[in-house]
């Protein structure tokens, strides 16, 4: 299209042609991309986290018997994640769940209790690391906004409770 | 005016669309980068008046274009249907209907464009 032919051409008519145009292109590519692609709406998932323990003698072997159960969360980007994490020690045992080193910040609700449905003890936002006592719950929720696999553990027993967040996309 | 309007409309569009890859997407987040780019570096083509008779109907259907592509798309696979993509889709409509008027402002005999 010359600049001689679109100026023959009234205003109406060209924003009609250039509408035409855009739309069947729109169309044409987003219906192609509609079939072509499977793709799964972000949605939230919400999972259920422990501390657990391996079976050998701490003092021993040198490093911490402590574990994550499960040691993977694997989730779609955009994905809300909820975790509720349960210290279930049966001795006075603190446990952390942490991410540092990742862009990931959380939300958490701490109950006072062995489930989600104890009263709150404490509601944060943005945090790094949240502290669970033995027989506390902590309810924490963010958003998979970046792709990548990033890890979270416990600071009192790194390097062996540890696990991996695998955001997908 | 009308074509600071339209670079603000553009220069917010492009702006959102990067913010979205980065944030929230999960779909071809690279693609909303480029689609983002390629907006801010429209609103600086518009703003300077550099070749309007071709930038302004460009930036018209490739907002179109944008628009049409998304909702079609949305409707096929169910991406983009989330708060930050409405209101991006919004400012574009406007933008549609700015660059329209300023098209039709500047191929008016009355204006110097």
């Amino acid at each position: 299209m010359t600049q001689s032919t679109t100026k023959q051409w009234s205003t109406e008519k060209l924003l009609l042609v250039i509408s035409m145009i855009a739309i069947l292109a729109g169309v044409a590519i987003g219906t192609s991309v509609g079939y072509a692609v499977r793709y799964e709406a972000p949605t939230t998932r919400t999972f259920y986290l422990f501390n657990s323990s391996l079976n050998f003698d701490e003092e021993l072997w040198g490093v911490s018997h402590d574990t994550f159960s499960p040691d993977r969360i694997t989730v779609n980007k955009a994905d809300k994640v909820v975790i509720i994490y349960r210290n279930i020690e049966d001795a006075n045992e603190d446990h952390t769940f942490t991410m540092l080193d990742t862009p990931y910040t959380f939300d958490a609700v701490v109950h006072v209790g062995r489930n989600e449905t104890t009263p709150v003890l404490s509601s944060t936002s943005d945090l790094t690391s949240v502290n669970l006592h033995q027989n506390q719950t902590a309810v924490i929720s963010f958003t998979a906004s970046w792709g990548g696999v990033f890890q979270y553990r416990c600071i009192y027993h790194y390097p062996t409770m540890t696990g991996y967040l695998v955001v997908l996309g | 005016m009308l074509r600071w309007s339209a670079t603000a409309l553009i220069f917010a569009t492009g702006l959102l669309d990067i913010y979205y890859g980065n944030s929230f997407a999960g779909f071809f987040e690279n693609l909303w980068y480029v689609m983002g780019s390629i907006y801010i570096f429209t609103a600086a083509v518009i703003a300077a008046k550099f070749e309007p008779r071709f930038a302004q109907p460009a930036v018209f259907g490739y907002a179109i274009f944008l628009f049409v592509l998304w909702a079609t798309t949305a409707l096929g696979t169910g991406a983009g249907l989330d708060t930050v993509a409405y209101v991006d889709k919004a400012i574009e409509a406007l933008l549609v209907v700015n660059m329209a008027l300023l098209i039709r402002s500047s191929r008016s005999p009355n204006t110097l464009s």
